[in-house]
């Protein structure tokens, strides 16, 4: 039965239609694939030639100001996947002194390698440089009493950056876009396959407007999936309790979700049963009322973090 | 009789010159709002720590807040906004600026800020503030006139459609001076 639908699916226009919507959906990931990065590496060493651990290099793009972060590990090396162009590289190490390359670069098939050396720092007290100071506002002065963030009672924990938790948050939110785009674009089928119900069932004897509404809740089923995919394995930032509309969203999630797997199983048995002339009965009745509840919670979740209410 | 007089001196002159004081910020509310067509949210933090320093007749203060700790209602946007805005590899908002002593008597400010915020500083000149005495305590309140663009933030978008560029901070703040 499923095999007849898929046959189907691939016999006629609207199996063509699926094909294309698919590739245009899969395009921008596929070429994202194939874009070059590369690579910026090296080690961090002090003036005895020890490795420092735990130094911070920051690579600022010169084009667009994006920056990279990367944390050396215990041999001092680092290693950052970057595209292509030319970074102003700072290391900054706890008791060392800072050092900023102006320009470095980095090209898409070579991997550039960046050895810096950093000498120990002579009395850190937290507090802004004379140069700092005279970037002060309000007129320059000599003074030295600014007040600095070990004065606030903050400890290098809580000012020191994160560069991993910065890489887990891009990742987070890159999925996450797609997994909006993607639910977007799923409701454009979604639409189509609710309105084409209108002539797909009931008493109408034809199988053309059949077809295409299973071409179209086809379509929608995957697509959805594809969508489902990005919010799943999108990364937990660990310590965030979540608050808000995303609790009504995820909570619409375990009503649209398991629709989404019922509505085409139960579409299928009332597809054959109408093909073999036979009105829609039993749990293939179900068809259209658990359709309407999936269509309807998969909006109210897309709506809930759309329109504040 | 020299002696005393210097001793005198001394004794009035000790108190003159270390005449230093300092601010400390007591209780603050810093509110960011986005503007989006289909949303308007703002984002609230309560744990700024600030210090002033005065010397000279001139005080420097330092206000710092951690980024993660501005709360939008909604944890999905905050999460967001930390990203956006680099929150995580650099975790502290810091506002600096330089004020005359004297500026604390006055009912308003213009104060020039120095923001470190998403790694990059900027700087805003002339900001209005409304100053109150209560109690032995200052109460300022003002909007800092910030965008996006000023921290090179991207805009972050929803259903395609991005964020304003602005992003105004409601500053109410008191300090107690020490």
């Amino acid at each position: 039965m499923l095999r007849q639908i898929f046959r189907n699916r691939h016999s006629g226009v609207p199996g063509l239609a699926f094909w294309v919507c698919l590739s245009v959906a899969f395009a921008p990931f596929l070429m994202a694939q194939t874009a070059g990065m590369g690579t910026l590496m090296g080690r961090v060493i002090d003036t005895s030639g020890n490795a420092v651990t735990n130094a911070t290099v920051t690579a600022t793009s010169v084009d667009n100001g994006r920056m990279r972060s990367a944390t050396t590990g215990p041999d001092g090396t680092y290693k950052l996947d970057m595209a292509p162009g030319n970074y102003r590289v700072k290391l900054e190490a706890i008791g060392f002194k800072t050092v900023e390359i102006p320009s470095v670069t980095v090209s898409g098939t070579e991997t550039a390698v960046l050895d810096e050396k950093l000498k120990m720092e002579e009395q850190s007290t937290g507090k802004p440089t004379p140069a700092q100071q005279d970037n002060l506002p309000n007129a320059p002065s000599s003074s030295t009493t600014a007040p600095s963030l070990s004065d606030l009672g903050l400890s290098p924990e809580q000012t020191r950056g994160n560069p991993q938790e910065q890489a887990l948050l891009d990742k987070r939110t890159h999925m996450l876009k797609i997994h909006q785009r993607m639910g977007l674009i799923t409701t454009i089928p979604l639409i189509a396959t609710v309105v084409t119900s209108l002539n797909a069932g009931g008493k109408s004897e034809g199988t053309a407007s059949r077809d295409l509404h299973v071409a179209l809740g086809a379509l929608t089923g995957d697509l959805y999936g594809i969508t489902a995919y990005y919010a799943i394995r999108a990364p937990r930032i660990p310590g965030t309790k979540k608050r808000g509309p995303i609790k009504f969203h995820e909570a619409m999630a375990w009503i649209h979700g398991p629709g989404m797997i019922l509505t085409p199983i139960l579409g299928a048995m009332a597809f054959s049963q109408k093909n073999n002339g036979e009105k829609v009965h039993g749990i293939a009745q179900a068809h259209g009322p658990v359709a309407i509840v999936t269509a309807g919670t998969f909006g109210a979740a897309l709506l809930s973090v759309s329109v504040k209410f | 009789m020299n002696r005393k007089i210097l001793i005198a001196f001394l004794f009035v002159a000790i108190p003159t010159f270390g005449a230093d004081s300092q601010w400390v910020l007591q209780q603050s509310t810093l509110t960011y709002h986005v503007s989006h067509p289909l949303h308007q949210t703002d984002g609230v933090s309560h744990t700024a720590k600030g210090k002033g320093v005065c010397h000279a007749g001139e005080c420097d203060f330092l206000i710092a807040v951690p980024v993660k700790s501005f709360d939008s209602g909604d944890s999905n946007r905050d999460l967001h906004m930390l990203q956006v805005t680099r929150g995580a590899e650099f975790p502290i908002v810091t506002v600096r600026t330089r004020l005359p002593e004297s500026a604390a008597a006055s009912a308003t400010i213009n104060a020039d800020l120095e923001i470190q915020f998403a790694g990059q500083t900027a700087q805003y000149k002339q900001v209005p503030f409304k100053l109150e005495k209560q109690d032995g305590e200052t109460h300022i309140t003002g909007t800092i006139p910030a965008t996006l663009s000023d921290f090179k933030i991207d805009p972050p978008s929803l259903l395609t459609m991005p964020v304003k560029n602005d992003i105004p901070v409601r500053v109410d703040m008191i300090w107690r001076q020490q």
